[in-house]
Parts: C-alpha cells; structure tokens; sequence
C-alpha cells in the first residue's frame, strides 16, 4: 500500500510540474515590431514612438472601441475582422454610423510599417494620421477628433491606460493616434505556406510551384515579393473611363493619374475577397479572367497591361494555388491582436 | 581766492568733465529676454469681422456676404533685428480663430531681448510639418484644420453665406504644400514696423497689432466672384488663387513695447 501511495504521490508531483511548465508560445503575451527574413527597411521608423506593451495594448483596445464613433455603433475591428486579415468578411463595400454605405473596399492590415502610403489613392502619407481618416468621414466613423479625446478623458478606464501607455494620464490626439499607431504596425504577417517555403522548411504541391513560376513571370513586376505589392499606383483596366472614382487623381488633380489605385499586397487573399477598389470581384477566378480577357483600355491603362495577361485555365488554377499559399494562419490565429473579451 | 583753492577747482573740474564723458562711453544697454504677443485683429474693410453670420459685407465685385468661420495658421515667425538680419523664433506654430477670443494672437516666447524693426511669417504650414505625423499644440488635427483624406493642413478657412452663390454657402479651405504639383499654397508675410520700433526687454510683455482685412483675400492680384468661386476644398489652381490674394491682407498697425 504504501508503494502505491508513494507512486501516486510521485505521478502527481510529476503531473503538477508538468502543468506548471508554460507553454512559451500560447502565453506569450508580449508583442514586439521585427523585420521579417527577406522583408526590405521599414518605411516607418517609429521615432518617438517604439512598440511597448502598454502603448500596444492601448491601441488594440482603441481598435475595437466603437467609442471612436459618433453613435458608440463602429469601431475600427468592424470593417477590419483579424479572421479575414483585418478586411471586412464576404463585403464588397463597408457600412458605417446608420447603415450608410461606403465608396471603396476595405484593405486588409498587415505589413503596414512597410507602406509609403495608405488608401486606394495613397491619400494618406503617414501612418500616424491614417486612423483619423475613418474617425471623420461622415460615412464611416462620422465623429471628430476632439470629441474622441473628449470621450475618452471623461471615460472610468482610458486616463489610467494612457497614464501607464505614456506617462501621465493626460489624453490627446497625437497620444490616442501613436497608441493605435503601435497596434497598427504590429500587425506582420510573414508566416504563410509561401514564407515558409521560402525558408525552405516545407514543400509546394506541385501545382502551387507551377503557380509560383507562373506568378513570378507575369505578375511579379506589380506584386512584387516579398511584400506582395510595389505600392506604385496604376490603372489595371478595370473601366474605360472613371468618372464615379478617379482614385490617385483625386489626390494628385492630374489627368494622367485618373483610374489609378494602389497595388494592393496579395498577402492571405484568398481571405479578402471581393477583390478590387470597389470589391467588384467576388473570387480568384474572376481575377485571373479579368486579366487575361477582361482588360478595359483607356489612356491611362498600364503599360505592362497592354493586351492583357493571356493565361490558360490550367494556368489559372495554378497561380491560384499559389495565392492560396499567401494566406498566414498565424497571424490571423494570434491571440495578440484580438479583441481582449 | 588762493592760487592753490584755483588750480584745485581747475583740476577737479576738468577730473569731472572728462568723467562725464566718459559716462557717456559706458557699455550699451542690455536688454532682457522676453515675450512678444502679435495680435492679429481681423477687419472686414473698415469694422471688425462678425463672425456670427449677423452681418452683411460686399466684397470687390459688388457680391453681399457673411462671415461663419475664420481661422488660419501663422508659423515660422521670423523678428528683423537692427542689422538687417533675422531672429528665426524655433517651433513657431500658431493658430489663429476669430471665434475664441484667446486665439487672436501668437505668442512669441523667449524671444532674445534688444530692438527689432520687423517681422516675417508664413500664412500655412511648411511642408515638412504637413507629412510629420501625429503633433500636439496648434497642429493638433483635433483643431480641424487637417484634411485626413489627403495628408496636410488647411492653412486658412473661411466660411460663410453669400446670396451670389449658387448654393448659398462660401467655403473656402485653402492648402496644399506640394510643390511638384504646383499646389503649393504657404505664402510669406513681410512686414516693416516703419518708423516704429518693438523693443523686447524682460518681464513686460510686448505686443505687436497686424490688422488683417478679409476683404483682401476676394481682390489683388485676382477679383473673386462668389457666383464663379465659393467652394474650394482641396489644393489646386483656385487655392493658390487665393493664397496670392490674402497674402497681402495684412498690414502692421502698431506696437506697444510694453512700458
């Protein structure tokens, strides 16, 4: 009997400290900005404001506060779902503060540090100012920025938390902005089935190499790796005219930038359909048959879009099992940049 | 009087003399640093601009108008002292709003002390501090005064009604700093204090009074009608129209130096 209970009590101490031995990655908590392998300089340079845990955690509770709209109704995560890389599941427009809908299709988030510009346009040229664009459009957010900072002044919760963030609890924008800023750069998906093959830790299926080939021919030049985009703007020939969204002429005036959007990263697209500035393309397929039949000349068009893309179905298929690579399940699993329930 | 008691006399009188000249030799004033406050007062022509909508203006070509909104940003302020050159005052940033009574002026601080007969400022915001970021003070985007669709400031705005325009309204957002793209609207304003002079020393605080006339900003070098023009929004052509016109609307008045 007492040899039982001595293996009993042996076992239990064994299991006890089993349990005790954390799990590095599930409880790892703590977020830190890092260039991922073959990734370029970042663009941004964090002067004055570094990642830290309190700034990061400020800005992941400001991103899904519907505080920052007029009505307490849209928070940033609404139009920005971590399940679909941070673009709107299954939407080709967004619905802001009641009901109304928007112009343009919501980008995914990740990688953003790396971006020069931001919008379809590019009409927004750091990203410390982006957040504040959505926050006063009347049709998304519709509130102004001093009643943000006015709200969240007057809140029981967010004086402490910009207190701990940046040291004394008094509330500004630029303070409110840098904290989103924080959780917004965060945001690095480098982990896909591309990444890793990348780094030569697994292998494509075959059909995903002929895609990767194939997209290395044709599509590279826009989509550049490993970032996915060139972040230039250009006219993909989607209309003849474009009198309803003129994209980069809006911002520049110039009739030589009229119908040109920005390339957009093909990172974890197979999450962010509808596709396009306006999510006029409801899959891959459309895509790739807009690109090798549906081509729409105007002045502005490309130059590298001239006749289009010609691709077989076989191809097709290939290079789309080659963006389906692109999907990051890492980041859109990581319990970091969720909504802290 | 004795020979001796004389020549004392003598002496000492010359002793004095030459003293007193050479009190006259003594080393130059210093003067202490202190704060300058430019007030800018806003007129419509000859009356101080209402800002309430309550009354009615003409601008050059004949056009009724109110007046809703008035504010603009002052930067880069710049004081001429006496040898010609320029005191550069660092982070100048101001911004001017005709509705809050605090925001009529930009105070200068810390400027270095001594006599000044002159001063030099950008009507807008340079380019640099367009693209900087997130900032506080006067360039804090909660002023309303950022276009968030297209990184920059609003340099001047101006709002109103007008029976001329088509809608009813005037709204008149100036800005746009690129200069590649021709949208460069920040323009400099040179004044001379003329025959005054502003003198910074210490504790009393100086103050320096730009009359600024509206009307200005709808004539010289182009005449405006709000029939044809009254909503600017974005830089461009009719911006920097605009800004070429307002960019003579202020002149120096006069200075309190404060004693």
């Amino acid at each position: 009997m007492r040899n039982n209970v001595f293996k009993i009590v042996c076992w239990s101490a064994l299991l006890l400290l089993g349990s005790c031995v954390k799990d590095e990655d599930s409880n790892s908590n703590e977020v830190k900005f890092y260039i991922p392998n073959n990734f370029p300089q970042p663009v941004y340079t964090f002067a004055n404001n570094e990642i830290t845990q309190s700034g990061f955690e400020l800005g992941r509770k400001l991103f899904y506060d519907p505080i920052l709209s007029r009505d307490s109704s849209i928070s940033c995560g609404n139009c920005h779902q971590q399940n679909v890389a941070f673009a709107n599941a299954d939407h080709r427009l967004s619905h802001g503060v009641d009901g109304l809908n928007g112009t343009r299709n919501s980008p995914a988030l990740f990688n953003l540090a790396w971006y020069p510009s931001f919008f379809w346009d590019g009409g927004v040229t750091n990203i410390e100012v982006q957040a504040a664009a959505p926050i006063v459009n009347p049709i998304e957010m519709d509130e102004t920025i001093a009643n943000c900072v006015m709200k969240l002044s007057r809140s029981k919760t967010y004086p402490k938390l910009f207190k701990n963030a940046f040291g004394n609890d008094s509330i500004t924008s630029k303070k409110m902005l840098l904290a989103l800023t924080q959780f917004m750069t965060a945001l690095i998906s480098a982990d896909s089935k591309y990444d890793q093959y990348v780094a030569g830790k697994v292998q494509l299926t075959s059909n995903e190499k002929s895609g990767l080939d194939l997209f290395r021919q044709k599509c590279e030049s826009c989509h550049k790796e490993p970032l996915f985009s060139d972040r230039s703007y250009r006219n993909n020939g989607l209309d003849f005219s474009f009198g309803k969204d003129a994209g980069r002429a809006h911002i520049t005036s110039l009739a030589s930038d009229s119908g040109k959007f920005t390339v957009p990263s093909l990172r974890n697209v197979a999450l962010t359909y509808p596709y396009m500035h306006d999510g006029r393309m409801k899959d891959l397929t459309a895509v790739m048959n807009h690109y090798s039949n549906g081509v729409k000349p105007s002045s502005t068009l490309d130059s590298l879009l001239q006749g289009g893309i010609p691709l077989s179905n076989q191809e097709k298929l290939d290079i789309i099992s080659f963006l389906n690579t692109l999907t990051d399940n890492t980041f859109i699993n990581d319990r970091r940049f969720s909504e802290v329930q | 009087m004795k020979f001796s008691k004389l020549l004392y006399l003598a002496l000492i009188s010359i002793t004095l003399f030459f003293t007193a000249c050479k009190k006259d030799d003594d080393s130059p004033k210093t003067y202490e640093t202190g704060d300058v406050s430019v007030e800018f007062e806003n007129v419509v022509g000859s009356v101080h601009v209402d800002v309430f909508g309550t009354t009615n203006y003409t601008n050059q070509m004949g056009e009724q108008f109110t007046v809703t909104k008035l504010k603009y940003y002052i930067t880069n302020v710049e004081l001429l002292k006496e040898d010609g050159s320029y005191y550069k005052v660092p982070e100048s940033y101001y911004l001017i709003d005709e509705s809050v009574t605090s925001m009529h002026k930009a105070l200068l601080t810390d400027i270095p002390g001594g006599v000044y007969k002159g001063i030099r400022y950008m009507v807008g915001v340079d380019s640099t501090r367009n693209v900087s970021g997130a900032q506080e003070g006067a360039l804090d985007i909660g002023n309303d005064m950022f276009w968030t669709w297209n990184s920059g400031y609003i340099f001047f705005k101006m709002e109103g009604t007008s029976t001329a325009s088509s809608s009813g309204d005037l709204t008149f957002h100036i800005g746009g700093f690129k200069s590649s793209l021709n949208q460069a609207a920040m323009r400099t304003v040179t004044l001379s204090f003329g025959s005054s002079t502003l003198t910074v020393d210490g504790a009393r605080e100086a103050e320096v009074h730009i009359i600024a006339d509206l009307l200005d900003m709808f004539k010289t070098p182009t005449d405006i009608s709000f029939a044809t023009l009254n909503f600017v929004m974005m830089p461009g052509a009719n911006a920097m129209k605009l800004a070429d016109n307002y960019v003579d609307m202020f002149t120096f008045d006069h200075i309190h130096n404060g004693e």
